[in-house]
């Protein structure tokens, strides 16, 4: 009996061991959420921005990888501000066909009209951060193109949740200095050092300040 | 420490208390912690000794045991030499011996022709009468210048007769004689013939020869290693030990080959497995390159088996040889199909690469480079021609694998007896160690407690 149960045990150990070896292909997978800001005199850094997703951050992404553009207006926490999103196809050759698609969606967001009064930055966070927690990827990115300064429209509350940021790496890119931050460089300094303390403090994995779209390469490798 | 003192306002007094009372303790208590230093000392010595003799009795065996099957691999290795030399020799006598009946038929053959060419040559042949003797006799007869007319022409006649005989019995003559100078030069030929076929022979006799010479290396080597003498021993040793190393580069080599065949497929092979699944980490493009990669080695080494280079597999090096050779024509088959899908995965790769190229370029905002087409029709057949390239390449490494797995089980033994022989050598020193630290403290022990020794001495000396 035991001998003609053996092989069977054997195979069923060989079968688990074979399963367990196979894994989904999430954790190695990088979700990135890009936040435009359209208000005020950002608005008009739109096309520069454009680019440098277009430039930066499309050809260092990988089959399975995520990509969504989220704008920055007065109420961002909605779902319409999800302005285009895609997941590349592990074909390289249908990959570079969304790649040339969203490229096509990103240069229609370029030359939309209209920006925002008010500038709800938290609101597209918490938006991203959700579509982040909803891909499931291993390493997830928040690349926010803003000035940094947060002008909240009155009655409008954000606060985060104490994981809201957890796992995920949040660079603020391509932050331009307003004209009170060159009359006195503190003003800036410490806007910046307040949302570092502030997503710090949510759980964030990591926090760098006005990063140089030349550097975005290496840092897109040093998350992976 | 400041708990220890008896006296807290007085810390000399309180430690010359200590120091004092703990020598007193210490000069009763020597006998007793004098034996248990001892019996520490020789536990812990002691064991770290027989470790030590354990190892080199290990060691000993482990040497035992590689030399026994150093010397039976190499046995084996012989023997399986001199089969295949006697097996050579058997199609080499057949190959070359085959036709020796016929060859000495001809050489008979020649022989007899010679022999009766020989013979009619050597018949008598008539004579050429003494013609001439005669016809002067006859001239010099007085008879033809006696006048008589009667006598004088029948000398005439006589003489006429003697030379028209002297005349047909010299061409006669000619005639044999020309007769034989042509059988003799018809002789010619077949002495050429005789010659070639000697050489012939000779030619197979020496093919013949150099077989049985090789045999008798081969029976040399084999009596030497059945002997197993140290020499033949380190000679063994060192043979297999330079098998390895060669192998192991040739392996290293092909490994890196691989690498590249790898990198070559890996690529499009996302285009045509495209499954979000990971094994072991690797993606299943990935594991299916990989599995292509090592089907081409497999491959290879049963191309080898059936053309009876490697012996990896009992059961190929036994089957007939029809059987060998439908696997030999399913390998190359394999393989050939396996080079033909890698050449068009390589020109794949080419086609993603520039699309990959071109798309970068377009999001980057730049005009697309023009590549000449030349210059990309070089690519893809340099790809091509790699992608059906390297898995031919990649068969061969059987035969370094074999060698690699033959010459290991020798030289792992002796990277295995290396590394015992030196845990021993470091549990003797720290044994050695040991006991020194153990005799030094018993020595600081004495010296403590010298006062009261000295005070108990001169106590004992008096009474």
């Amino acid at each position: 009996m035991i001998t003609s149960i053996k092989p069977h045990i054997l195979l069923l150990a060989a079968t688990a061991t074979l399963l367990s070896a196979c894994s989904d292909n999430k954790q190695y997978e990088t979700a990135i959420c890009a936040l435009a800001d359209v208000s005020g005199t950002y608005a008009k850094e739109k096309g520069n921005m454009v680019q440098i997703i277009k430039a930066g951050i499309l050809p260092k992404m990988l089959p399975g990888d995520s990509l969504a553009l989220i704008a920055i207006d007065s109420s961002s926490y909605n779902e319409k501000n999800i302005k285009s999103q895609l997941t590349l196809d592990y074909r390289p050759s249908q990959a570079n066909v969304q790649r040339v698609e969203f490229a096509k969606s990103l240069d229609a967001f370029a030359t939309e009209k209209g920006g925002a009064q008010y500038t709800d930055i938290s609101g597209a966070m918490m938006l991203c951060s959700g579509y982040l927690k909803s891909t499931q990827a291993g390493n997830q990115v928040m690349f926010i193109f803003s000035d940094m300064k947060e002008e909240l429209k009155p009655g409008l509350k954000r606060s985060f949740n104490n994981d809201e940021f957890t796992n995920i790496h949040i660079a603020a890119m391509n932050v331009i200095k307003l004209n009170s931050d060159n009359t006195n460089p503190q003003i800036y300094r410490s806007r910046i050092k307040k949302w570092e303390e502030r997503v710090m403090k949510h759980g964030a994995e990591s926090w760098k300040a006005d990063l140089k779209p030349t550097d975005l390469a290496e840092y897109v490798d040093s998350v992976r | 420490m400041r708990n220890l003192y008896i006296w807290p306002d007085m810390p000399f007094l309180s430690i010359l208390m200590l120091v004092s009372t703990s020598m007193v303790f210490l000069y009763f208590a020597r006998a007793p912690l004098h034996q248990a230093l001892d019996s520490l000392n020789d536990g812990i010595a002691g064991g770290l000794t027989k470790i030590s003799d354990w190892i080199k009795s290990v060691v000993v065996k482990l040497r035992e045991k590689n030399k026994r099957v150093l010397l039976e691999s190499s046995i084996a290795d012989s023997e399986q030499k001199i089969a295949q030399e006697f097996k050579r020799m058997e199609a080499s006598y057949t190959r070359h011996l085959a036709d020796y009946p016929s060859l000495h038929l001809k050489l008979d053959e020649s022989i007899a022709n010679i022999d009766s060419d020989f013979k009619e040559c050597g018949q008598v042949v008539p004579e050429a009468p003494g013609w001439s003797d005669a016809v002067e006799s006859i001239a010099r007869m007085k008879g033809s210048a006696s006048g008589d007319r009667v006598i004088e022409k029948m000398l005439k006649e006589l003489h006429k007769s003697a030379v028209e005989g002297e005349k047909a019995a010299l061409s006669e003559m000619r005639k044999t004689a020309s007769k034989r100078h042509k059988i003799l030069s018809s002789l010619a030929p077949t002495w050429t013939k005789i010659l070639k076929l000697m050489n012939v022979v000779s030619t197979k006799v020496e093919l013949v020869l150099e077989t049985t010479g090789k045999i008798e290396k081969y029976m040399q080597e084999y009596s030497k290693v059945r002997h197993g003498g140290a020499d033949s021993i380190d000679m063994l040793s060192a043979k297999a030990t330079k098998l390895f190393i060669f192998s192991l580069l040739v392996i290293l080599v092909a490994g890196f080959g691989a690498f590249i065949n790898f990198q070559l497929i890996a690529l499009p092979m996302s285009e045509l497995v495209p499954a979000g699944a990971r094994v072991l980490g690797l993606q299943v493009s990935d594991v299916s390159a990989l599995v292509i990669v090592a089907l081409e080695i497999v491959l290879g080494i049963f191309l080898m088996e059936a053309l009876g280079i490697t012996g990896i597999f009992p059961q190929i090096a036994g089957m007939t040889i029809s059987k060998r050779r439908i696997l030999l024509y399913a390998s190359l088959l394999g393989l050939f199909f396996l080079a033909s899908v890698e050449a068009a995965l390589a020109v794949l790769r080419e086609h993603i690469a520039e699309t990959n190229a071109a798309t970068t370029q377009a999001l980057a905002g730049k005009a697309i480079s023009a590549v000449s087409g030349n210059d990309s029709k070089i690519t893809v057949i340099g790809q091509a021609t790699l992608g059906f390239v390297l898995p031919w390449i990649l068969a061969m490494v059987a035969v370094p694998l074999e060698m690699l797995i033959e010459s290991s089980q020798h030289v792992l033994n002796k990277l295995l007896i290396l590394v015992i022989m030196l845990v021993g050598y470091l549990v003797g020193i720290i044994g050695h160690l040991l006991n020194t630290i153990m005799k030094a403290i018993i020595h600081i022990y004495d010296a403590y407690i010298i006062i009261p020794t000295q005070i108990g001495n001169l106590i004992k000396g008096k009474s």
